[in-house]
């Protein structure tokens, strides 16, 4: 499959004033078998990075790794200068992982008050994340009574008991119903004003809709670092749905109320709104129908 | 405003991991504690002395079986992602295996309290003296073996759980370690007995040399575990 255009590769993206995570020269695994190699990239910028990849491109070790969990044979993950196992840093990033890890008989506030202790919070603080995630009604229920879907807020409750400068979010709204997934995706929205969010997603619309920058892995490597908005995809669909019928879309192949039409790129667009509307085509919407992130998997 | 983190590790979790222990392995916690009083009170009513002779040595067997609850709470958060979360925030794999490995002791501490106060409460109360026999028999063996015992228990049970994953039709290593963990004191008997019948050496030396054995080897897989066991042993392995 072809790139989308971009950076490939090794990538930096930065702002003076930002938050420093370098990954260098990178080899990582699990028992002596490799599973990242030769993975650099630096990030200082405070936003949101859209990790994606297909099953086994290695995005939960890149994600492990960043946290300090697995030990890189080769290279070394830095936060301001100081490798990441050590406390220092470890202080500087929460971690959800794509498990809830929710420690099993305990009630969801004791959970919380469980992950507090960890993180050296308040009871306040957990207070504070029972209301902002919605939670409080479950709050003296056992996690074995809970669905997967208020397992899952439970255990990103857990990454807004302390501010850190970087979060590293493993599928983060896996599991989740859309209204709140889209809550949980406006409160990482939030938070990657000031800080540096590292996302992974199969939700690719998801991805597009939240993330500024892209890290696409591919068999264990970095195959691509770069702003979202500078991919483009080997195809440019976009679907046209009318008001009513009209021989303007004669022929175009169709998917549900959208007629499809390709084009060399969005800045082709206006000229088929005109060409539409010259031909007595009533447009009700035109939208893309091909997500570039989608060649990321191809 | 939300507060900074501060620059320091996270701090100890006996106190939450006793309780998880306490909740979650309360069917051995009961069983064990069970055993203890029924055993202790039926020794110290039959009154003779069988209770300065098998009382001391029945209790590290039973005692085994209460700590299971600290391993149940170690395969559990193993198999949850819950260790992945607390290495990710700076516990070493030896600060999780001495916080459960605490956690088993103190679970003991309970079954061998109530079998010693039950025992030692009925002995007392129905007019016996507790003699000196007595005395040293509960504080140079059953004491410190049914400490051994559980501290030996719950390492082997958790370097063992961190090496094998789950499979189908398999035996869990909790499902096997209540053997593992009654064999050093069955064992240990067995060795005093011959020493008595045979009196080629003193009982005492022999059960002194078991646990001291048991303690070397505790210490000795918990340097293996601080110096060898990766980190990723203790993922999830589904």
């Amino acid at each position: 499959m072809a790139l989308p255009e971009g950076k490939s590769g090794a990538g930096s993206l930065s702002r003076p004033d930002g938050i420093s995570l370098s990954c260098r020269s990178v080899n990582s695994g699990y028992s002596g078998k490799e599973v990242l190699r030769e993975i650099s990239f630096s990030i200082e910028e405070p936003s949101i990075y859209v990790v994606l990849g297909p099953n086994g491109a290695g995005k939960t070790t890149l994600f492990r790794t960043l946290a300090g969990i697995l030990r890189p044979s080769a290279g070394e993950v830095l936060i301001d200068g100081v490798r990441v196992d050590r406390q220092a840093s470890r202080d500087r990033l929460h971690y959800l992982s794509h498990m809830d890890g929710i420690p099993d008989g305990l009630r969801v506030r004791e959970a919380l008050e469980f992950y507090a202790s960890v993180e050296r919070a308040s009871s306040s603080d957990v207070e504070r994340v029972l209301d902002q995630l919605g939670i409080r009604e479950l709050s003296e229920h056992y996690l074995p009574q809970l669905s997967a879907g208020q397992k899952k807020r439970v255990s990103i409750a857990r990454v807004f008991l302390r501010e850190r400068d970087i979060y590293l979010l493993d599928e983060p709204t896996a599991s989740l119903d859309p209204k709140v997934a889209r809550e949980i995706r406006n409160l990482i929205l939030e938070l990657s004003r000031e800080k540096v969010v590292l996302y992974s997603s199969h939700n690719l619309f998801e991805a597009r809709e939240i993330g500024r920058y892209v890290l696409a892995l591919r068999a264990g490597r970095l195959a691509l670092f770069d702003r979202i908005e500078n991919l483009r995809g080997s195809r440019y669909v976009v679907g046209i749905r009318l008001l009513e019928p009209s021989d303007a879309v004669a022929g175009l192949p169709q998917e549900g109320d959208y007629f499809l039409r390709e084009l060399p790129g969005p800045e082709e667009v206006p000229a088929l709104l005109r060409d539409l509307e010259s031909r007595g085509a009533r447009v009700r919407e035109l939208r893309e129908m091909h997500n570039p992130l989608e060649d990321l998997f191809a | 405003m939300l507060q900074q983190a501060a620059e320091v590790g996270p701090p100890s979790l006996l106190g939450i991991s006793v309780r998880r222990s306490i909740t979650l392995g309360r069917v051995y916690l009961l069983v064990g504690a069970g055993l203890s009083i029924f055993y202790s009170a039926v020794f110290a009513l039959a009154a003779g002395p069988s209770f300065v002779t098998v009382f001391p040595v029945l209790l590290p067997v039973i005692a085994v079986m209460g700590g299971l609850g600290g391993m149940v709470v170690f395969t559990n958060d193993r198999l949850k992602g819950v260790f992945e979360y607390l290495i990710a925030y700076g516990l070493t794999p030896l600060r999780l295996f001495a916080n459960i490995l605490l956690a088993s002791l103190v679970l003991e501490s309970i079954v061998l309290g109530a079998g010693c106060l039950v025992g030692l409460g009925i002995y007392a109360a129905t007019g016996h003296a507790l003699s000196w026999a007595l005395g040293t028999a509960l504080g140079l063996y059953t004491i410190p073996m049914s400490y051994a015992s559980v501290a030996f228990t719950a390492t082997v049970g958790m370097v063992w759980t961190s090496l094998s994953s789950p499979r189908a039709g398999m035996n869990s290593p909790i499902g096997l370690l209540p053997i593992v963990g009654v064999t050093p004191a069955l064992v240990t008997l067995v060795a005093a007995l011959a020493a008595v019948a045979t009196r080629a050496v003193p009982a005492r030396l022999v059960t002194t040399v078991a646990i001291l054995l048991l303690v070397v080897v505790v210490f000795g897989l918990l340097r293996l575990v601080a110096r060898r066991l990766p980190p990723e042993r203790l993922l999830s392995p589904t």
